[in-house]
């Protein structure tokens, strides 16, 4: 058993390097072209427009290795984006509606992962229910673009310290925290429920709590990624986040976490994030136009994902086939 | 080689729902959902025929059928292609560049409607195509592998069509979808001729059994030597298929076409399909619990829209209920089959 | 091993650079670097505004002048953000968008405007006060249409709301208007609504649904959405028809214009917002750009496009010469906007040229007369700034007193 789960993390850890080989040319490349890529304006700019999509990632990450689905990511983002628009420039202030941002995706999370677990439903279908109850709780809180977040929050994420931004100092936090959690008991049964989940089950793990922690973590995560989002773009829209979702996916699945759950992990999600924040400088200082720019984004997922499996498949390979 | 079999076999055997075969004397499980999702159907329109003066008339429910064509039709390939584990997010992409072909193709005029209709379907499935054999042959994950082929697809159509159609579609097409057969509408005789093929495909075909032994466990369907790249192409290009008939309906309903036209219909065939007593993980539902599904959505759209609340509220609603949806079924499922 | 691929991929890296650095094209100084900024792309509104933009930016002298890139950031506000700051980067002397949201493009925006970028928004606006917004919002198009069917109906009978995009500024003005209008005539009652969202498709199916369910409407108020609604009633009830507010597609005002129908009792006006906005937001764009013309503010309005039947007036050829405003059926689709021509303003396009977003083979630019400044309307345009007091009344259509 703890074999197994050994190696289907270290399964994932080599999933993430030639992701992030991929990162590296694709930034090599845009930085090659537009020489503001390596400035403090051109880096702050590219990681707080990655910094959203990595937190909500992550979350959904977690999720994911334990073999279930959210769509409500998307969801918890428009209601804490709202939340914080209509809030923090009021009494509850940044730091208040911080909390109660929290805590409604910590409800989320922690209602999702119930009807999951103790009702036994599909999390893909549950979740589908959940996200449209967000979106119309976040169109009930705010019927129009509008509101206004507190300048502390919007200076604060979008800022930096000594030249190194906030939104990295965030990034390498939630990597630092992934890093630890990966080999806490939480960590390990993650891997091992969505691996094999009779045999989790078979070994004492309790398959229902370790799903239902990260489903609430992952609502924990989207709420704090819906704060950062707020503050890069300084208001509330109820609709903003709607196209959100499939690519807080396909970061999970460029990085090299298999969306069938048990291989994978949040480092992944991190570059995968990156990878499609990157592709997307990396066209246009390409001198990709047009139409021309969508057909390239479904390319490069598709040899993104080839990449991801690049890892797994040498793994395989090299791993003697009794074990 | 014989402990894996066996392994998955075993796997197979414990999944929540058990296998046809043991269950086919009672009432077959994957029935129970169908029936109670018709039975919350009918509920709806009940209730709200009581509360809602005008609600739940003749017409209003045949409108209601003839609306949900779309979805019926493209929900049977999702249904499909959730049967094997997968998923097919290019539905919207794809339902939308059959109505364009379809438009551009025939110009107002029935002339062409001969070649065009063959054509729209031909690209339509061959999206599926690419799909399947990136998911069969190359082993890409579905989710990602429809994903980026819709994103690219559109791209290319957006590119040869700038984004909508600058013709009429054939008033053949428009006629059939507004006309009507011994006073049904046609498209309710379409829905009907429909649904039997899709059960006779799914159900009542050699190939459909064995797309659900796919679904069940791949590693055993390889080892019994069924051709699963092969059906899984197959199962993908029908979704496109599938897709594409739904487009060349749309826009005979609307006249017109645009590349998005489909969007809106993307999760509710997925939500069709589970609503309907599907696994996500593959080998488990019925085409007719897809189609319980699929009325049931619509249904509860249309009931949405006739309560005239604020687009928030009307959201939550529809939410709240699909999540109620599941768990009675759940809960029902459970009892009849524990 | 790893390594062997490590060095691998670095060799790849410092190739490509080298490449793309040799390919970087010598720019001429006399040219403006223009960038258009699609939110969204797949509808034929905004197909139809992204092409006229670029036939103008390919119609002399313009040609000449403007290093034109059109680039589609998709519906998701981060990518358009993240474009936004490319095109910044990559120097651009103005941008034209169309805005995905009126408050989240504003730090971006002021970027932009740090970095002497010109910020033109067309049809949708922000409130980023630096940028410009070219749109007709602020032209009441709620209240006047509103009022419109009030009076063509005698101020009573069953109305049905087609509401648009729920969580649209937009949707929010337009419906506050038109629900304030219907409201003071206590015969005027709303049986039925739903959010069409700008499409013929779903308008029809809804309203398919509502007419079975009513079959006695009288009005159906659109924003857009209105072909696809006036086709459900031909459908469902082809011998009564309605009476009816919305956009400017061709086979809608062909059909209010039709005196057969007429006679079933359609009365129609086509007015809504017109993709044309977005190339007559490019001219003032140009004029600013080369120094032709100075704004006094930053809020332009888009003259509201008001076709009653009576108005209507087929085309012979392929532009809106000598004040017509529609096309014959076989030469468009039903679904054609009108509005995306306009005669006045945007001379220099044709079907063509919005179709394929060429430049109309022979036409120059013509100039522009003084453009309209637009009311302020907080949250809309503006953030800290008040709305005229009556800017949910018509100010194009008069009001029939209440019937008794």
């Amino acid at each position: 058993m703890r074999d197994g789960a050994g190696s289907v993390r270290a399964l994932g850890a080599s999933a993430a390097l030639p992701a992030f080989a991929l990162l590296v040319l694709m930034f090599a490349i845009y930085a090659s072209r537009d020489a503001s890529a390596l400035t403090v304006f051109g880096f702050g700019n590219l990681i707080n427009n990655a910094i959203v999509l990595a937190v909500a990632a992550s979350g959904l990450t977690l999720v994911v290795l334990s073999g279930e689905f959210d769509l409500s990511g998307s969801g918890v983002v428009a209601i804490a984006n709202v939340v914080v628009a209509t809030t923090s420039t009021g009494r509850l202030g940044s730091l208040g509606s911080f909390a109660v941002v929290l805590v409604i995706g910590l409800a989320v999370g922690a209602i999702n992962g119930c009807l999951v677990t103790v009702f036994g439903l599909q999390s893909l279908a549950v979740t589908i229910g959940s996200l449209i109850v967000c979106q119309g709780i976040a169109l009930m809180i705010l019927g129009a673009p509008g509101g206004d977040v507190a300048d502390a929050i919007a200076s604060g994420v979008t800022g930096d310290v000594g030249g190194i931004p906030i939104a990295a100092i965030i990034v390498l936090g939630v990597a630092a925290a992934w890093l630890v959690l990966k080999n806490t008991r939480e960590g390990i049964g993650l891997y091992a429920v969505g691996d094999d989940e009779i045999a989790a089950r078979l070994s004492g793990l309790d398959v229902r709590r370790t799903r239902f922690l990260a489903f609430t973590a992952a609502g924990l995560l989207y709420a704090v990624a819906g704060y950062l989002f707020s503050a890069e773009i300084g208001s509330g829209d109820p609709r903003i986040s709607d196209s959100f979702l499939l690519y807080i996916f396909a970061s999970v699945a460029i990085g090299g976490t298999s969306l069938t759950g048990g291989r994978g992990g949040v480092l992944g999600s991190l570059i995968g994030a990156g990878i499609l924040t990157v592709m997307q400088k990396m066209l246009f200082a390409l001198g990709v136009a047009e139409f021309y720019t969508n057909i390239f984004n479904g390319i490069i997922m598709v040899v993104a994902i080839f990449f991801g499996q690049i890892g797994p498949l040498l793994f395989r390979l090299g791993r003697p086939r009794a074990a | 080689m014989t402990t894996e079999t066996e392994q998955a076999v075993q796997t197979a055997a414990t999944r929540p729902h058990p296998a046809p075969k043991l269950r086919a004397r009672l009432l077959h499980p994957d029935l129970v959902p169908a029936a109670l999702v018709l039975v919350a159907t009918v509920t709806l329109i009940v209730g709200l025929k009581l509360t809602i003066p005008g609600f739940g008339s003749l017409p209003q429910l045949t409108a209601i059928l003839v609306t949900a064509i779309f979805l019926v039709v493209a929900s049977f390939g999702q249904g499909l292609v959730i049967l094997t584990g997968g998923i097919d997010l290019s539905i919207g992409t794809v339902i939308g560049i059959g109505g364009m072909i379809v438009a551009n193709l025939t110009r107002g005029s029935d002339d062409m409607l001969l070649y065009a209709l063959p054509m729209a379907l031909l690209c339509c499935a061959g999206i599926g195509l690419v799909n399947g054999l990136g998911v069969a042959i190359a082993r890409l994950p579905p989710f990602i592998m429809t994903l980026s082929s819709s994103i690219a697809f559109f791209g290319v159509a957006l590119g040869m069509t700038a984004g909508s159609s600058q013709q009429s579609v054939a008033p053949a097409l428009q006629r059939f979808v507004a006309g009507s057969w011994l006073g049904i509408p046609l498209p309710i005789v379409f829905i009907v001729l429909f649904a039997l093929a899709a059960v006779l495909v799914q159900n009542r075909s050699p190939a459909g059994r064995q797309i659900y032994a796919i679904g069940s466990s791949p590693r055993a369907a390889a080892i019994l030597g069924l051709p699963v790249a092969g059906l899984t192409v197959a199962v993908y290009t029908v979704s496109g298929l599938c897709s594409g008939i739904a487009g060349v309906l749309l826009a005979g309903y609307s006249s017109s076409a645009t590349l998005d036209m489909g969007n809106a219909l993307l999760m509710p065939t997925i939500a069709a399909v589970v609503i309907g007593g599907a696994r996500v993980t593959g080998g488990a539902g019925l085409y007719v619990g897809t189609l319980a599904g699929a009325l049931f959505l619509s249904t509860l759209s249309t009931a949405i829209t006739a309560l005239s609340l604020s687009q928030g509220l009307r959201s939550v609603i529809q939410g709240a209920v699909i999540i109620l949806a599941l768990l009675l079924q759940s809960r029902q499922g459970d009892r009849l089959t524990s | 091993m790893r390594n062997g691929k490590g060095l691998k991929t670095a060799s790849i890296v410092a190739a490509a650079a080298g490449i793309l650095a040799a390919a970087v094209p010598a720019r001429a100084e006399e040219h403006y670097k223009v960038f258009l900024d699609m939110s969204y792309s797949g509808n034929s509104w905004q197909a139809s505004a992204a092409n006229g933009i670029k036939a103008l930016a390919s119609t002399p002298p313009y040609d000449k002048l403007v290093e034109f890139k059109t680039v589609i950031s998709g519906t998701d506000v981060q990518h358009q953000i993240s474009d936004l700051q490319s095109m910044i980067a990559a120097g651009a002397n103005a941008i034209i968008l169309y805005p995905l949201s009126p408050t989240a493009l504003n730090r971006v925006i002021k970027q932009a405007c740090a970095k002497k970028v010109l910020v033109f928004a067309y049809d949708s606006t922000v409130t980023e006060p630096c940028a410009y917004n070219v749109s007709n919002i602020t032209a009441r198009y709620g209240a006047n249409t509103a009022q419109w069917m009030a009076n063509q109906m005698g101020g009573k009978g069953e109305m049905v709301i087609n509401h648009g995009v729920a969580g649209t500024t937009v949707t929010k003005v337009y419906d506050e208007q038109a629900l304030g209008v219907f409201k003071r005539y206590p015969g005027i009652k709303i049986v039925g609504d739903f959010y069409g969202n700008w499409n013929d498709g779903t308008s029809q199916e809804e309203v398919a649904k509502i007419l079975a369910a009513h079959p006695n409407i009288d009005g159906i108020w659109n924003v857009d959405g209105s072909y696809g609604a006036l086709q459900a009633v031909m459908n469902g009830r082809p011998n009564r028809l309605v009476t009816i507010a919305g956009q400017s597609n061709n086979g809608y005002r062909l059909m209010i214009a039709d005196p057969a129908l007429q006679a079933k009792g359609l009365k129609g006006v086509s007015s809504s917002a017109g993709p044309a906005v977005g190339p007559y937001a490019f001219k003032v764009m140009m004029e600013v750009l080369t120094g032709k013309s100075k704004l006094d503010k930053h809020n332009i309005e888009y003259p509201l496009p008001w076709v009653e039947p009576q108005d209507v007036k087929v085309c012979s050829g392929e532009t809106f010469a000598a004040g017509c405003n529609t096309f014959p059926a076989a030469k468009v689709a039903p679904l054609f906007l009108d509005t995306a021509l306009n005669g006045d303003l945007v001379p220099e396009l044709s079907i063509g040229a919005v179709q394929s977003g060429d430049a109309t083979p022979g036409a120059s630019i013509k100039p522009l007369p003084p453009v309209a400044y637009a009311d302020d309307l907080p949250g809309v345009n503006c953030i800290s700034c008040t709305a005229p007091a009556d800017w949910l009344e018509p100010n194009h259509v008069k009001p029939i007193p209440v019937p008794n």
